[in-house]
């Protein structure tokens, strides 16, 4: 609905309003480069463990620096290397990647109100930019009800993919120097720990969580399927207990 | 041909990724996800990033269930703690590192 009025006034604004806008989008830009700071301090270490990880993995130089770039997802560059290192088969790994990030969906139609007053080409910028952080801090500020969402979200993202590609490159460079006794790959549990303590207040997503997780290690199946399985598990043990325990 | 295979996965996971985030942004544009699909995919984080957590807690053993390594265990429940209060990614890593590494001091 914001989005919607904005649009509507950015074509009926006279000259002066415009300029009047061009800097205010240009400091919601900056306010969006400032927030993306706190973000990048816990994206670096990740990004490091996860370019060393492509890099261990077996794919060279090009190909990790590529999936840093192409890919843009932590989680599934993590679970692609680590599945391409047990010689898992190429379409499984690459149904599991886009498995992970199927939530991806769920931020795009969230942020889609906010993004209608773009043109087609920043929209697909808008989209190889989307990520978790950008998500959460984008939708936070605009819950506030405050105006260049669509700026601030590109601030964000713009220094998030920076860092995140810098962190990759120095893992992949570095990686092979960091003694394995540092266990640096525990970064990963632990990255993925802090985003999914805060959600495990639902009954349904805590079921959910558990599911998952149980199948994940119990399940034995061929062709490294396991992981696939348990996000299917897990997320129907999650629909079911919603269900189950109607409010 | 080996390389092929691995720039295949690269690039296939790529552009479904990006699907992913064209979806709803200019895929569908004019759509809204419907109810079953919207219930469905908020369980995505928190089953995928619970499967992928739970067995970097645990050791592979050829043949058996996998068992517990208890540093980790321990660690990863401490974080597990801090992120729960803080909401903070960065101590969260750093709790949990500094946790590990003690543990491993410990055991040793």
């Amino acid at each position: 609905m914001i989005a919607n009025k904005s649009f509507i006034t950015t074509a009926l604004a006279s000259p002066q309003t415009k300029a009047a806008e061009k800097v205010s989008s240009r400091n919601a830009f900056i306010a969006g480069l400032r927030a993306c700071g706190a973000l990048t301090m816990a994206a670096v270490p990740f990004g490091m463990v996860c370019g060393a990880a492509a890099k261990a993995a077996g794919f060279d130089f090009h190909q990790a620096f590529a999936l840093s770039w192409l890919v843009f997802a932590g989680s599934s560059q993590i679970v692609a290397s680590q599945m391409f290192a047990s010689g898992a088969p190429a379409w499984v790994i690459v149904v599991t990647g886009i498995v992970v990030n199927l939530r991806f969906m769920m931020y795009s139609a969230a942020l889609a109100p906010h993004m209608k007053g773009l043109t087609p080409v920043r929209r697909w910028l808008a989209a190889y930019l989307l990520t978790d952080q950008a998500f959460a801090v984008t939708l936070a500020r605009a819950a506030e009800g405050r105006p260049g969402t669509e700026s601030f979200y590109f601030g964000v993202s713009a220094g998030l993919w920076l860092f995140w590609q810098l962190a990759s490159l120095a893992g992949i460079v570095l990686g092979a120097l960091i003694p394995p006794i540092w266990s640096m790959d525990f970064v990963v549990a632990l990255t993925f720990i802090a985003v999914l303590a805060p959600v495990l207040k639902d009954r349904s997503m805590a079921v959910a969580a558990a599911c998952g997780a149980v199948a994940a290690v119990a399940l034995d199946l061929p062709l490294k399927l396991n992981l696939i399985a348990a996000a299917f598990i897990g997320i129907a043990a999650g629909m079911l207990t919603s269900r189950l325990w109607k409010r | 041909m080996e390389t092929l295979v691995e720039w295949g996965i690269i690039i296939a996971l790529g552009l479904g990724t990006f699907a992913t985030r064209l979806s709803f942004l200019a895929l569908f544009a004019k759509a809204e996800p419907p109810g079953w699909m919207r219930r469905a995919l908020q369980y995505v984080p928190p089953a995928v990033l619970a499967a992928i957590i739970a067995p970097l807690l645990f050791a592979q053993r050829a043949g058996a269930l996998p068992a517990p390594e208890m540093e980790r265990v321990i660690a990863a429940l401490l974080a597990f703690a801090v992120a729960y209060r803080t909401r903070s990614t960065l101590l969260t890593v750093v709790a949990g590192m500094a946790a590990l590494w003690g543990l491993q001091a410990l055991m040793e």
